[in-house]
């Protein structure tokens, strides 16, 4: 089974950010506790682990581009969660936000409070822009929703490989 | 893989797993005034935050066997994650490599 790098890293990606949005939202304040049931202390334990893997998965796919620049790769990863044009630039730019916002409010919760109010500010704002683009990003792919037909299964499983899928307008997904 | 049933499933979970936090947070953002005891659940939610998660031990000495406990158990979750996703990594680009 051949399952390419940026399909991975799209599926990691996520789950990660998932369960970082989940979590990140129910300490957002009392109105929004109750999506996890008030239990803040699993929330914020949950939230700056994945964090450091959210980090990580992001470290890992710049690191990849760059390296794909330096050997001037220009084949589009339709996966990838970053690139340098439409929702991949948008992730990338959203990301590097999150990451900075957060490492602001991990350093200086104890020390400075205004930089960790404004941190705080843009983190849970971005939150609901980026699950918009989210439910609009899943809406122009809700092709990949769709259940393979039996008849047309074993077809469609030779022409498409494995991590891609061809829609019927020939646009890999 | 995105043909595979089981992938199916995991899609549509995902998917409904992203649908369920839009409704959380337009929910909770235009949704009544939270109530008294929500409002202590939660703040009881956030001492719990301080006394037992990062939140609290982030602001402590670095001398604090607590927070060397906690950082410990971190690392013991993150430290094998991050060597299981090079091994994936270099698993990948080995396959690749000899499919190319």
């Amino acid at each position: 089974m051949n399952v390419r790098f940026d399909f991975i890293m799209h599926w990691l990606w996520t789950i990660v950010f998932a369960i970082l949005a989940l979590s990140g939202l129910a300490m957002v304040g009392p109105r929004y506790g109750w999506i996890l049931v008030y239990d803040i202390a699993a929330a914020d334990f949950v939230h700056r682990v994945l964090a450091a893997v959210f980090v990580l998965l992001t470290s890992v796919s710049v690191a990849y581009e760059i390296m794909r620049s330096v050997k001037a790769d220009s084949k589009k990863l339709t996966w990838f969660i970053i690139g340098k044009s439409g929702y991949q630039l948008f992730t990338l730019i959203t990301t590097l936000i999150f990451i900075v916002t957060g490492v602001i409010i991990w350093v200086c919760m104890d020390s400075n409070m205004a930089a960790t109010a404004f941190s705080l500010y843009i983190h849970e704002k971005l939150t609901y822009i980026v699950i918009a683009s989210l439910i609009w990003h899943i809406y122009m792919k809700a092709h990949a929703l769709l259940w393979p037909k039996p008849s047309s299964g074993i077809a469609s499983k030779a022409k498409s490989k494995e991590g891609e899928v061809v829609s019927k307008g020939g646009k890999a997904l | 893989m995105m043909q595979r049933p089981w992938f199916k499933v995991f899609i549509w979970f995902a998917g409904t797993v992203f649908f369920f936090m839009a409704s959380a947070a337009l929910i909770s953002y235009f949704g009544p005034v939270p109530t008294e005891a929500q409002v202590m659940a939660y703040m009881a939610g956030m001492m719990a935050a301080m006394e037992n998660s990062l939140m609290g031990l982030s602001m402590s000495l670095e001398g604090d066997s607590q927070l060397k406990g906690l950082i410990a158990q971190i690392a013991s979750v993150t430290v094998p994650l991050i060597f299981v996703g090079i091994g994936f990594g270099v698993l990948v680009r080995i396959r690749r490599s000899r499919i190319d």
